[in-house]
């Protein structure tokens, strides 16, 4: 076991490993790669934290794809997350290593970890943040996050406290490659750990299995409140067969019942970054787009030209959707 | 049992003014609501207090006119409602407001044994604040809760998260944050209606009250700062098309097969 007390014997720009649902759910990696900018321009390495019981392969993960450093604490109190003992050792972590910056998935147990770390420490933390940047004249976390009914983006920053915490959507970053010649440094540090057995598991299930892959769909389609009723949003999943894509909705779709929940596109839905994205319906509110803004490209079809999504689109066709998808689908079935 | 319930009173619409020297949100004018979600924790606070008896106190952090909210409160059958308002609390981030909130909970006759939050507010959307205040006052947490069992000395509670359906058992006090799932907001019954109007006494604490000092709350106790607002930038220099809906289908067809969309293997 090797003890390290001195704080500059890890990076200063740190990533909560979330391990839970690896394979669906790579947020974790996406943030080490965000995380590697940002280090870069403070001189310093990116840390990953890895708590849990039987984490190792995890550590070796996180090196090929980016870390430089992995904090390890691998204890059988730590088999389940659990906010209060998880931050009461990242705290302790925090306290010996002094990390400028913490990053974390907004994943369920990220939301619920990151605000009851942040009071811990008495800092600030914003979430679901769509970018992060440095600023070069204080070299302070600038944390980009739709605000105010999604109208306008917001800069926060957190001058006065350290660390600086956020959470980032999954699928706001792209990971880096895997590395397997990659190198990095485990440590083991030790820590006084004192579980909170407040809450305790009975019983645990994984849900059934969500049929829609969104986040991984190279081709999405998404309806909007513009698709009229129930019928016509169903032809955007024939059209989806068709060309082997994913449907999404946004809010008013989910909340008219044309669509299931976990459909739903956006800063409280998922973020998507597909090749190509056809927009059907939809008026562009932020809280929208800023779930396809990693698109590579973007066709937006709606009848009102003034629509804010024609903004973000690399074709805007100004025309009724629920038409132009009809003839789309005939045009499909004389081909395929 | 007795229970805190933490409600914030929201605009009724998601668009909002600013005010743009302090980048905070102007909520004087707006049409308000209690947040839906705060709206679900004291339907099962209520719930829970019938079954077991105690007394609900309903908390909120906001300007004056909170005070309607806290009037509603008490028609649906909280005990007792106290604001928290003082024009040193404006300009809060979530670190400031759940110190507020946590100060009032601790300042109570008697601590409860369960603190009850919406898991988010809709306009806020942080779902900072029911994990800070439990960190404050030292109290486990459970959050996004969709179903509530009393137990001997404790709660049986039910939530899914990350893909995982979890059953826990939860030691009091606690805090629990709760989701829409646990009940719907409509069940709210107006039952304590009359009781409210008569008496529907809403106390005010400010920061004098709570034994704050005005550099830790508001503002000034804030952590993080919105320093810029813009709007977002476009995106790129799109092409715009009109025309016929044969027309513009013409065109999405030869974007698609320009994109590589309806080649044969695509289509698989
Ligand atoms: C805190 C918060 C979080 C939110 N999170 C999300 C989120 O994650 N995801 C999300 O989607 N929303 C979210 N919203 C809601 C969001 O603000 C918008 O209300 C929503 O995205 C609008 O959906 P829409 O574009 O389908 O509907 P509308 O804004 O009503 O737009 C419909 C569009 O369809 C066009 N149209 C109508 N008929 C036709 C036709 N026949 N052919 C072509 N075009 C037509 C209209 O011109 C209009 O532009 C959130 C809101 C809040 C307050
Ligand atoms: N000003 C406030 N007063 C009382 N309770 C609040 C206030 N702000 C937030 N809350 C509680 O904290 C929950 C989460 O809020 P938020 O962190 O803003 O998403 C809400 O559902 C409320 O229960």
């Amino acid at each position: 076991m090797r003890r390290v007390q001195s704080s500059d014997a890890c990076g200063r720009v740190w990533v909560f490993g979330d391990y839970r649902n690896y394979f669906k759910n790579r947020v974790t990696l996406q943030l080490i790669a965000r995380a590697k900018d940002l280090a870069g321009k403070l001189d310093t390495g990116v840390t990953v934290l890895l708590l849990g019981e039987r984490v190792h392969q995890w550590a070796m993960e996180y090196v090929a794809h980016g870390a430089d450093t992995v904090v390890v604490v691998d204890l059988p109190a730590l088999k389940d997350y659990r906010a209060e003992t998880y931050s009461g050792i990242m705290s302790q972590l925090v306290e010996l290593y002094r990390p400028e910056i913490i990053l974390g998935g907004a994943t369920r147990f990220g939301r619920e970890l990151f605000p009851r770390l942040a009071k811990r420490l008495d800092t600030g933390l914003s979430s679901d943040c769509v970018d992060l940047e440095i600023d070069p004249s204080d070299r302070g976390l600038v944390q980009i996050t739709p605000a105010f009914g999604g109208e306008l983006l917001a800069e926060i920053v957190c001058p006065n406290r350290r660390p600086q915490m956020a959470t980032v959507h999954p699928g706001t970053f792209k990971e880096l490659p895997h590395d397997a010649s990659a190198v990095g440094c485990i440590l083991y540090p030790e820590l006084e750990i004192i579980p909170d057995e407040r809450v305790e598991k009975i019983r645990s299930r994984p849900e059934r299995d969500r049929e829609t892959r969104l986040e991984d769909a190279p081709l999405v389609i998404v309806g909007g409140r513009g698709m009229g009723s129930k019928d016509q949003f169903e032809t955007l999943f024939e059209l989806a067969d068709l060309l082997g894509a994913e449907v999404g909705a946004t809010l008013p779709a989910i909340q008219a019942g044309w669509a299931a929940p976990d459909r739903l596109i956006g800063q409280t839905g998922r973020i998507v970054k597909p090749k190509l994205l056809i927009s059907i319906g939809t008026s562009g509110a932020l809280q929208y787009t800023a779930g396809i803004r990693g698109a590579e490209t973007i066709i937006a079809i709606n009848r009102d030209p003034k629509a804010s999504i024609f903004r973000m689109a690399d074709l805007g066709i100004v025309g009724d959707g629920r038409t132009i998808v009809g003839l789309l689908l005939e045009e499909l079935r004389k081909r395929f | 049992m007795n229970i805190v319930v933490c409600i914030k009173q929201v605009p009724e619409s998601p668009k909002l003014k600013m005010d743009r020297d302090r980048m905070t949100v102007i909520r004087e004018g707006a049409d308000s609501v209690i947040n839906p979600l705060d709206c679900v924790a004291l339907v099962a606070g209520v719930e829970l207090r019938n079954q077991l008896g105690g007394e609900i106190t309903v908390l909120s952090m906001g300007p004056p006119q909170t005070a309607g909210a806290l009037r509603e409160a008490l028609a649906y059958g909280a005990d007792r409602a106290i604001l928290l308002s003082d024009p040193v609390f404006a300009g809060a981030d979530t670190l400031a407001t759940s110190h507020v909130l946590a100060a009032a909970i601790s300042r109570l006759d008697v601590f409860p044994d369960l603190v009850l939050c919406g898991t988010h507010t809709i306009d806020s959307d942080t779902a900072h604040v029911g994990p800070q205040v439990a960190e404050e006052l030292d109290l486990p947490q459970v959050c996004a809760v969709n179903e509530i069992f009393p137990e001997e000395d404790g709660l049986v509670v039910k939530r899914v998260e990350d893909g995982v359906l979890e059953t826990l058992r939860v030691r009091l006090p606690a805090l629990l944050t709760v989701s829409k799932e646990l009940c719907a907001p409509g069940s709210l019954s107006l039952g304590g209606l009359s009781r409210a109007f008569s008496f529907g006494e809403v106390t005010c604490w400010d920061h004098r009250d709570l034994g704050l000092e005005p550099g830790e709350v508001g503002f000034e106790g804030s952590a993080t700062w919105v320093v810029k607002l813009s709007s977002p930038p476009p995106r790129s220099k799109g092409e715009i098309v009109q025309g016929t809906s044969a027309v513009l289908c013409e065109t999405l067809i030869r974007k698609l097969e320009s994109l590589g969309i309806l080649d044969e293997e695509s289509a698989e």
